[in-house]
């Protein structure tokens, strides 16, 4: 019950990636089998033929290429899927078993990522509400309280029952059309005496019974229904087409429950229907009814659809099944199909011919190329993979939209405790939307997520951790933990905070029940990387978690030195570094692979990834740390990732920050840097660029490539080979072709040439038969060519292309405009770069590397950086690494403040330099200014902090245009970068031209910068000829368009100059 | 007069080193002080010191390297645990120490399986290296690693992108700073007349260069850098005196005809040190001279009137100052 803990199992944590993969297991080992085993037999039209699978007899198969081919080859890294079927024919007795291909099924990659067509992607968890029902209040258009209680089916959609204040119970059919409950549980075939015998206050069903012109058979319920649902103009008549139709548009859909939803069912109406029955029965209607009526007579209690209890996630294998399920629907009528006229036929059938094995992969391929929660994998950096694959999101099919969400469904409720983390989210539009699964929980096979907990009570010591769900830990009191009864006589009379039924109590210890498990368990993975998060506004903890995930992989990296301890985990789970699957002994490494001796006399090989390029074009690398002949085991690292150093995720560097004004360059969030970051290489990272060319063949010929391009300067070919592609390892600059290539063109294009034409006339010749559709690097991608690669489709078609991959490298170092952050949520942008003798220096005269705004500190209220700077300053005297738990003021007050001064008393005494701690300004020190050796008037906040560098780069942002492509329509510039686009002269952008008067630059960028064909091209002849402007006289283009599209609403819009002497009236064309 | 003269003599500030110890072989420290100073001077050495030493002092460093079989920095060679990247980010960790400037050639050829230090290298004889001890690669197979590497003595850092190398030779981007850290105190002592301050100055090395080298070859540069503003008078002067004694050596030996040829001579001579500013010309004709790298006088000689004018942004006005500037204060007309 106490810190002694001996009988404690040792709480480690979980692997944070197997949510992934665990549920594909779960799909792989059951889920297969169940959609198999719901494949019926196939007759054919006689039932002379039976087709039947066996799926106990399925197996997969191990695939060929692994995953890095996979992703290099852009394949789908996917396995075979074999069953067993049979074709007997009945008449003859003879029957076919074979194991036949039913196709294919994308797998998982160890880190948990799906690799289709050479693209990783993750598949986000979704959480939706339970299938279930809630009861609910709310208030009609007449402002009365109406009681409402919603039936969710698995599918998502849902029933709706309500009572109103008249005492009459209505069933919502759809947004607008109600009708009487009675009618819909006429129509499920129940009758009338039977519901008056069930409802427990029958005054109040007399009540509906008179009003109401009684129905009182099924036949007429069921019409009703169909009339209200399709509204259907006269009378239909009482057909089996109708009841069909029913069945599928209204009682398929929203009467499924599912395994799920009956037990919630029963467990809020208290009724005991088996768990089989996973349709909504007439009972549970019934039973429905009463307890609203109860609620409107202020009985029971109505449901919080917030509460996670009442929320699901819905991972992989709900995706997959699904897929399969259709799938397999779509394999069953293509074999009926076939099998239907099978006697008739010449040829006799094997079960092998009568699958296609095309359907499944085209199903999978189809969910994970469009399905919104298949999401490209972001791999910035190992942290972000790892974030990606935990993340939980209310968005997609069946879920929220990102515009009605409401602020109650974003919002933080106590129910997330341990299992979504109250700060990481995505900032703006999905606020809220996208949580973060927290570090220790789990999701059950129900589809609920999990928190351990550890269970105090007297007979037995807390042992193993339990896990409870939302449900589950409602009724418990759950000490916090956040203050720790550290002597055991004492305990018993200590009172802890403790959660209870959604609020924060204070109880005695003899009467908590569980007990958290540590601090960082209610955060994300990506929170729990910051250290003092305690000391951090929520906001800009928020913005430190995600932020940290935009970290570029640096060339030298370092890990932290005020961390959190969780950074060798994450970069474990992460799957960067290369970890050993064996016991052994090293026994051949070079930069290519790893070759390990195993215990078993086994040589196992492990290929190291060389400079590959992530998703996100930044580096994936792997670099040896373990030695020739040296013994590893299993679960060892071999080699550290372009992000771990020695196992520990290291994103950034520590530098020496100073808080300080300089000069206004650090006004608003700029920061100014050292040169030394840049010769030093502290913040040089690497970016692979991936060029594609498609080489097309079609009908009009085969794309050409070739070192002979016409009209090019020979200066931008040089690096060309005999073959016309760039040659390896060559340095490439902006214009440079990479690919020579010549499309041939149209016959027709050149015969209208008129010396085509002549020249084929006399010589046979054909001129300007080919256009130049080589590749050329794109302004800012200059770097080393580092890979050359050809894609070779295989379906071999007449019009299959091929690809020319070309992988540029480029080494950025950092510079004006980069964007850098801490892990506080401060960030900031680099505004200019001293150099090292003009930086503030300390009083050793040490320089500072990086100073940073003291006003960026007060209003954002995250004062964790500060206590991180200075621990990083003592820690960097005292050569010491720190790992910071939060919350530590429950064992003295201001315990993480005199953690940082003591430390720094330690460095000052280790190192002898008084001015480390100085009573009268503890953490500040007095610096001088390196222009002028002077002191500044105040004393300065210096430390080392963790900086990272993030992904968002002047280099790719930065743009510029002169001239360049028009849009065809309204002829204005083209928008974007990516495109040479302009930049917009936006209404406030015109206001302030206005503002000034200045009439001419006005007109200039609205007309001769813009949309006026004419004018622009008088300009260059204006400009060659170095004559005057002309200004336009006409109008521009997107005044034209406007005129016609006005023209097409029959409104005429002309411009008639009327002279004054003769009154004659002149059109002008616009 | 002739008392103050030898009293500053005797005043001329010294200095001595007071600590100097070697931390490690790449942390080489000292302690110096310069004393006496006025008050106020102390400040201007210590200032001046500090930014020369930790900008102008000149270092050692490996420039580039040759090697074999390897297309790219990013490839790997066969045998070698490290790539080629690597290999070149821990080849500019070595320092180097050599008196002479130049471009010098130095090889590492060894036979694995080793591990390559920077020991290894066969350098020229007059370059040492400071850290011996740094590691370079690992050569898990029997084969040959060799490297060939260029050394080259610098100032500052040099980043070029890689488009003038030729094929098979990587960059280092060397970091020629051979001082980690630079700082000054100043402290005031009273001297029978007045208050007077001594400086003490701590240089951190790399042990590539002795901290008392250091601030030798800082105070050098330091000087070197104001030789422009002193030597100008000088020049003038030992330029008239030269152009006196060619008078006089021209009357002794009657030659007419070269006169005027040495005569012109050597005014332009003369005019080579002048530079622009004694011209006070308005700053848009200083710029867009400046700009077409006339410095001096004797640049803006080579242009005639109508050069100045095709000079871009350089009109009329501009170019009539000039010739009036010339006129007035040099008797020139060009």
């Amino acid at each position: 019950m106490t810190l002694q803990t001996n009988q404690t199992e040792k709480f480690t944590l979980p692997d944070l990636g197997k949510i992934q993969l665990q549920n594909f297991y779960n799909f792989l080992t059951k889920i297969i089998y169940k959609e198999l085993k719901a494949f019926p037999k196939i007759y054919d039209s006689e039932h002379n033929f039976e087709f039947k699978i066996y799926p106990e007899e399925f197996f997969l198969v191990e695939p060929i290429l692994n995953e890095r081919e996979s992703i290099y080859k852009s394949i789908t890294y996917s396995t075979e899927l074999y069953v067993t079927a049979e074709l007997n024919c009945i008449k003859n007795q003879t029957k076919q078993k074979q194991k036949v291909l039913l196709g294919h099924i994308p797998l998982i990659t160890s880190n948990g990522s799906f690799i289709i067509n050479g693209i990783s992607r993750a598949v986000v968890s979704q959480i939706l509400r339970s299938p279930g029902i809630y009861f609910g209040s709310q208030l009609d258009s007449n402002s009365k309280c109406i009681y409402t209680a919603t039936i969710i089916s698995e599918s998502g959609s849902r029933l709706k029952l309500e009572i109103d204040d008249r005492k009459l119970i209505w069933a919502r059919i759809s947004k607008k059309r109600k009708v009487s409950a009675i009618v819909l549980l006429l129509s499920m075939g129940i009758k009338l005496s039977d519901i008056t015998r069930s409802i427990e206050h029958p005054a109040i069903l007399d009540n509906i019974l008179k009003k109401k012109n009684v129905l009182s058979n099924q036949k007429d319920a069921i019409l009703e229904i169909y009339k209200q649902l399709f509204s259907a103009g006269g009378d239909p008549n009482f057909s089996d087409n109708i009841l069909s139709e029913l069945q599928r548009t209204f009682f398929q859909q929203r009467c499924e429950i599912g395994l799920i939803g009956r037990s919630n069912l029963n467990k809020k109406l208290g009724l005991n229907i088996p768990d089989e029955e996973i349709f909504l029965l007439p009972e549970d209607i019934l039973a429905t009814i009463n307890y609203l009526i109860k609620l409107s007579l202020g009985i029971g209690s109505l449901d919080d659809i917030d509460h996670l209890k009442n929320r699901r996630v819905k991972s992989i294998s709900d995706f997959l099944s699904e897929q399969l399920k259709n799938a397999l629907n779509k394999i069953e009528n293509t074999i009926e199909q076939s099998i239907k006229n099978i006697s008739k036929r010449k040829r006799i059938l094997t079960p092998k011919s009568l699958i296609n094995s095309g359907i499944l992969l085209a199903f999978f391929k189809d969910f994970f190329g469009s399905h919104p929660l298949s999401q490209f994998l972001d791999q910035t950096n190992s942290l972000t993979e790892l974030v990606h694959k935990r993340r939980i999101s209310s968005l997609g099919p069946g879920g929220l939209t990102r515009r009605t969400a409401s602020f109650h469904v974003r919002d933080i409720h106590p129910s997330h405790y341990g299992r979504i983390c109250p700060i990481e989210t995505s900032e703006g539009m999905n606020a809220g939307l996208v949580a973060s699964l927290a570090s220790n929980a789990t999701i059950n096979t129900m589809g609920f997520i999990e928190s351990p907990f550890y269970q105090l009570n007297d007979s037995s010591l807390f042992d193993k951790p339990i896990f409870l769900s939302a449900r589950e830990d409602e009724n418990f009191r759950i000490a916090l933990g956040n203050r720790l009864a550290i002597d055991q006589e004492i305990q018993e009379k200590q009172i802890t905070p403790a959660r209870y039924k959604q609020e924060f109590i204070n109880t005695p210890w003899s009467l908590a029940n569980l007990r958290s498990i540590f601090p960082w368990q209610y955060f994300s993975i990506g929170a729990s990387l910051i250290p003092f998060l305690e000391h951090d506004d929520a906001n800009r903890a928020l913005m430190g978690s995600n932020m940290q995930r935009q970290a570029v992989p640096l060339l030298i990296t370092e890990r932290p030195i005020v961390g959190t301890g969780f950074e060798a985990n994450i970069a474990r789970d992460s799957g960067a570094p290369l970890i050993s699957n064996i016991d052994g002994k090293i026994q051949y490494l070079d930069s290519e692979f790893i070759e390990i001796l195993g215990v078993d006399k086994k040589t196992y090989k492990l290929k190291l990834s060389n400079y590959q390029r992530s998703n996100n074009n930044t580096c994936i690398h792997h670099r040896a740390i373990v030695q020739l002949n040296q013994w590893v085991r299993k679960g060892q690292i071999l080699a550290d990732g372009a992000t771990t150093i020695r196992g520990e995720l290291s994103l950034g560097r520590n530098i020496l920050v100073a808080y300080m004004p300089w000069e206004g360059y650090n006004f608003e969030d700029a920061v100014l840097i050292s040169d030394r970051l840049i010769y030093d290489d502290l913040y040089t990272s690497i970016h692979i660029q991936k060029y594609e060319l498609e080489i097309k063949i079609n009908h009009q010929g085969q794309d050409k490539i070739t070192k002979d391009i016409p009209h090019i300067d020979k200066y931008f070919l040089r690096h060309l080979d005999e073959n016309g592609l760039v040659t390896l390892g060559s340095w490439v600059e902006a214009g440079d072709v990479l690919i020579g290539k010549l499309s041939s063109q149209e016959r027709e294009d050149s015969l209208k040439v008129p010396e085509g034409k002549l020249l084929q006339a006399i010589f046979g010749l054909q001129i300007g038969n080919s256009r130049d559709t080589s590749l050329k690097l794109p302004a800012g991608g200059e770097g080393r060519v580092i890979d050359i690669q050809w894609i070779f489709q295989d379906e071999g078609g007449i019009d299959s292309n091929n690809f020319v991959n070309v992988y540029v490298l480029q080494k950025r170092r950092i510079q004006v405009g980069d964007k850098i952050a801490g892990r506080h949520g401060n960030k900031g942008i680099v505004s200019q770069i001293l150099s090292r003798h003009d930086m503030p220096y300390l009083q050793n005269g040490t320089s500072i590397d990086m100073v940073l705004s003291p006003l960026g500190v007060p209003s954002r209220m995250n004062v964790g950086q500060i206590l991180e700077c200075l621990l990083g300053f003592a820690g960097k005297f005292l050569n010491k690494n720190y790992r910071i738990t939060p919350f530590d003021e429950r064992y003295e007050r201001e315990a993480s403040r005199k953690l940082v001064l003591s430390e720094l008393h330690k460095a000052k005494k280790l190192t002898g330099y008084p001015w480390l701690l100085e009573p009268e300004n503890a953490g500040k020190s007095r610096l001088f200014d390196g222009r002028t050796g002077e002191t500044f008037n105040q004393p300065v906040t210096v430390g080392s902090a963790y900086i990272l560098k993030l992904i968002h780069q002047v280099d790719d942002k930065i743009h510029a245009r002169s001239t360049g492509p028009y849009s065809l329509v309204t002829q204005q510039p083209v928008r974007g970068r990516s495109r040479g686009g302009g930049q917009r002269v936006g209404e406030m952008e015109v206001w302030a031209l206005e503002g000034f008067g200045a009439a001419y630059i006005l007109q200039e960028m609205l007309t001769v910068k813009s949309d006026h064909i004419h004018s622009r091209y008088d300009v260059l002849g204006a400009i060659v000829t170095g004559t005057t402007i002309k200004t336009p006289t006409t109008t521009p283009e997107s005044f034209r368009l406007l005129a016609r599209e006005l023209r097409c609403l029959g409104i005429q819009i002309n411009d008639i100059e009327i002279y004054h002497e003769t009154l004659q009236k002149k059109e002008i064309e616009i | 007069m002739a008392d103050q003269t030898i009293s500053n003599v005797l005043n001329q500030p010294q200095w001595r080193c007071l600590e100097s110890k070697i931390e490690k072989s790449t942390l080489h420290y000292g302690r110096f002080i310069i004393s006496p100073l006025w008050k106020g001077q102390a400040n201007t050495i210590g200032l001046a010191l500090r930014r020369t030493l930790l900008s102008e002092v000149e270092g050692t460093c490996i420039t580039s390297v040759k090697i074999k079989n390897a297309i790219h920095e990013y490839s790997s060679l066969s045998g070698v645990q490290e790539s080629v990247h690597d290999i070149l980010i821990n080849l500019k960790k070595i320092i180097l120490s050599s008196s002479f400037s130049g471009i010098f050639e130095g090889f590492l050829s060894v036979v694995g399986p080793k591990t390559v230090l920077a020991s290894d290298l066969n350098l020229p004889s007059f370059i040492k290296i400071v850290n011996p001890d740094q590691y370079i690669a690992t050569v898990n197979k029997p084969i040959n690693f060799n490297l060939q590497i260029y050394i080259q003595k610098g100032k500052g850092y040099s980043l070029k992108n890689p488009i003038s190398i030729k094929q098979g030779f990587f960059l280092v981007d060397p970091v020629f700073i051979p001082i980690r850290s630079v700082n000054y105190s100043i402290h005031s002592f009273e001297d029978e007349k007045a208050t007077k301050e001594f400086l003490i100055v701590e240089v951190w090395t790399n042990g590539s260069i002795e901290p008392k080298e250091a601030i030798k070859e800082a105070s050098y540069n330091l000087v070197n850098l104001f030789t422009p503003l002193v030597s100008q008078e000088y020049q003038q002067l030992k330029n008239q005196l030269f152009k006196e004694d060619e008078k006089n050596k021209e009357l002794n030996f009657i030659e007419t005809n070269s006169n005027a040829i040495s005569d012109n001579e050597n005014s332009y001579n003369l005019y080579n040190q002048i530079f622009l500013d004694q011209l006070e010309l308005s700053s848009r004709a200083y710029n867009s001279l400046k700009k077409n790298n006339i410095n001096t006088i004797s640049d803006l000689l080579k242009y005639s009137y109508e050069d100045l004018l095709k000079i871009k942004n350089f009109g009329k006005k501009s170019a009539d100052q000039v010739i009036e500037q010339l006129k007035k204060r040099f008797k020139i007309q060009l």
